[in-house]
């Protein structure tokens, strides 16, 4: 039981970070349509950004973190203007700009490469390196600190998109760009504005990822893919398909690994099974859209 | 008349010397370098590289190999066994008279199938799969890399006085990584240790404790890490630490390198760890200041691979005299040379026709005192 409880704290944190990646997906796919595989880099972009800010400039954490989201945002805005928009406002089918921003992945990665070099660099612990013990759940500071900062995420990106005006606006260009156009709402700022989101998203898990896995250059591809299989798995329709996608791919990762009788390394294997699964069964995900189910 | 002669001779022989010392500006050793710029092999193949580079540097300035200059050829193989062979062909092409191969273990192999066509002599001064000589019958092939068999044995006989009866043993995904988990698996069993359980961390995991939980469920004698992929075993040590295991921990060369103790930091005191790289050699702390002094930064183990490589390549074309192929795999062969890698004394030499160089007694095992990689605490396998 102790280790289970153990892996309860280990997957929900694990599962926080895939839920973050796939929410940036899905705030950039609901009014755009674009899915932007460069979100794995952007969380590489952000654990870099945590290790200078923070490591190397001393700036208090708080502050570093404010400030590498800041830069995040500026980031994200700029990808949506080069890469995303001349293609759009020429009138490309939508896969080009998805195309483009696969190239924007390997540009970001191989200027990160080209910086930094192939080494990994340490990200710091927002409260240290170390075991809590809450009853009879167990786990790192860090696994408890990602936890708590993704619900909080999570709590602000529902109130966003449920409770004000703009995040309406986003919804309605989502249900029907033209339509959304029609009563005024400016689809070009909402695009920009997607990409800023998501720029920001993906940098927080990469910052709370970081201090366990470090700031390397080829981290972002394995996190694109594993908060691709979380959007899929919980739906690009609401908020919280995210967080249920992301949870169920790190615990079924984790007790995979702990407890299914599979030669070492098999076990890797499950996220994409479980992709391939939702796919051919249920392709919307496990929440439908509000609009959807009414 | 004669004086006249006597002129002309002298311009005459002038100028032969300065087409010929044109013609030697102009007509360089070509080196041929493989490396893996972008890909998996990456992180080790750099400072390979880097150490390479610095050792053709001092050799130029030195005067070079017969009098002319080296140039490198370095061609980046992103890791790839598919185009490594291609690369291969290029350099030869290019007039390469050996090919220093730096990338991966496979891609080395598949490199091997163009130098034995072409007879042009290859080395790997980094690689440590133990097949790359067993599995092509290439005469101009030789690696200077330490065995993985070689490290576990040296690893083994260190481990050998603590009486292990079970361990763990745990990898990562990566080619490498599964290579040598293999070679380790075979020489503990060999050892008569049981490997009582198993574990692989993928690349790109974000936790090892669903591995460490089970290790600790199987409590073992200690832990053997034969993973190569630094974030991923940097994760199994934080496992380790906060589950607050106490068995100990023997690594293979992996933790060799310097960042553990930037990226693991307080998570280091106590690991062994195996090593081809004394600090208190001689020839170690003449090489550290000679490239702190040209680089302005600190070489490790990686880059002194690369460095005996190039040295080890001009070794054998100065004593061929030329680098007529043959003639340059004849010299390799007969090589008996002292470099910067392998415990104090140990000389890279191929006895009875072997193609491997590294001495199997020249590996060391060091202890990792706090976080800084701390003094060898055991050479050899006996």
């Amino acid at each position: 039981m102790r280790d289970l409880l153990e892996l309860a704290v280990s997957a929900s944190a694990t599962g926080c970070v895939y839920a973050l990646l796939a929410l940036a997906y899905l705030v950039m796919i609901r009014p755009t349509g674009i899915i932007n595989f460069a979100v794995g880099e952007w969380a590489m972009v952000g654990a870099f950004g945590a290790f200078l800010a923070v490591t190397k400039v001393e700036l208090p954490y708080p502050v570093g973190v404010a400030a590498v989201l800041a830069c995040m945002f500026v980031v994200g805005w700029a990808t949506e203007r080069i890469a995303v928009r001349p293609l759009v406002r020429a009138g490309a089918p939508l896969l080009a700009p998805i195309l483009a921003l696969l190239g924007m992945l390997v540009v970001f990665r191989e200027s990160v490469a080209l910086a930094f070099g192939p080494d990994p660099y340490p990200v710091p612990y927002p409260l240290g390196f170390g075991r809590l013990e809450l009853g009879p759940l167990a786990g790192s500071y860090q696994s408890f600190f990602i936890i708590g900062t993704t619900l909080a995420t999570f709590a602000l990106a529902w109130l966003f998109f449920e409770r004000t005006l703009a995040g309406k606006c986003f919804a309605a260009v989502a249900i029907d760009r033209r339509a959304a156009a029609l009563v005024g709402i400016d689809r070009t700022r909402v695009a920009a504005l997607s990409f800023a989101a998501g720029a920001v998203i993906a940098a927080l898990a990469g910052l709370l990822v970081g201090p366990n896995v470090s700031a390397h250059y080829l981290m972002g591809v394995p996190l694109a893919i594993q908060g691709f299989t979380a959007l899929v798995i919980g739906g690009v329709g609401r908020v919280e398909g995210a967080l249920l996608g992301g949870l169920l791919l790190a615990f079924a990762e984790q007790l995979t690994a702990r407890y299914a009788p599979l030669p070492p390394g098999y076990a890797q294997g499950v996220p994409l099974a479980l992709l391939m699964l939702f796919l051919l069964v249920r392709p919307t995900g496990l929440l439908a859209e509000r609009g959807a189910r009414a | 008349m004669k004086r006249c002669k006597l002129l002309i001779g002298a311009l005459a022989l002038g100028a032969t010397g300065i087409v010929a010392g044109g013609a030697m500006a102009q007509d360089p050793i070509r080196i041929g370098v493989i490396t893996d710029k972008v890909g998996p092999a990456r992180p080790y193949a750099e400072p390979i590289t880097e150490g390479v580079v610095y050792g053709a540097e001092e050799l130029n300035r030195r005067g070079g190999v017969l009098g002319r200059k080296i140039e490198l050829l370095i061609e980046d193989d992103q890791g790839r066994p598919d185009i490594s062979a291609a690369m291969a062909r290029k350099l030869v092409d290019a007039g390469a008279a050996f090919i220093l191969s730096l990338s991966l273990t496979q891609a080395t192999q598949q490199q091997q199938t163009v130098t034995m066509e072409t007879r042009t002599p290859q080395l790997t001064p980094s690689n440590s799969g133990d097949t790359l000589t067993t599995q092509i019958a290439n005469p101009f092939f030789w690696q200077t890399g330490p065995l993985g068999s070689t490290q576990i044995a040296t690893l083994l006989s260190y481990a050998r006085a603590k009486n292990l009866k079970r361990v763990a043993l745990i990898s990562d995904n990566s080619d490498l990584g599964q290579l040598l988990a293999k070679f380790f698996r075979a020489g503990l069993e060999k050892s008569g240790i049981q490997v009582a359980i198993e574990e692989v961390v993928p690349r790109g995991a974000t936790t090892a404790e669903p591995q460490l939980q089970k290790i600790r469920a199987a409590n073992p004698d200690a832990m053997f890490m034969a993973g190569v992929l630094t974030p991923e075993n940097v994760l199994i040590l934080k496992a380790y630490r906060q589950f607050g295991l106490k068995f100990p921990i023997h690594s293979s060369y992996n933790l060799s390198v310097p960042q553990y103790s930037t990226v693991a930091k307080g998570l280091l005191d106590g690991i062994t760890f195996v090593d081809a790289y004394d600090p208190a050699k001689p020839e170690v702390k003449a090489f550290v200041e000679a490239y702190e002094k040209a680089k302005g930064k600190t070489p490790y183990n990686l880059h002194g691979y690369g460095y005996d490589g190039i040295r080890l390549v001009a070794d054998a074309i100065g004593r061929a005299g030329s680098t007529d192929k043959e003639a340059v795999r004849a010299a390799m062969q007969a090589t008996n040379f002292a470099g910067v890698m392998g415990a104090q004394g140990m000389k890279y030499r191929f006895p009875d026709g072997k193609r491997t160089g590294f001495d199997p007694e020249g590996m060391v095992v060091r202890v990792y005192e706090g976080d800084r990689q701390g003094r060898v605490v055991h050479v050899g396998t006996r």
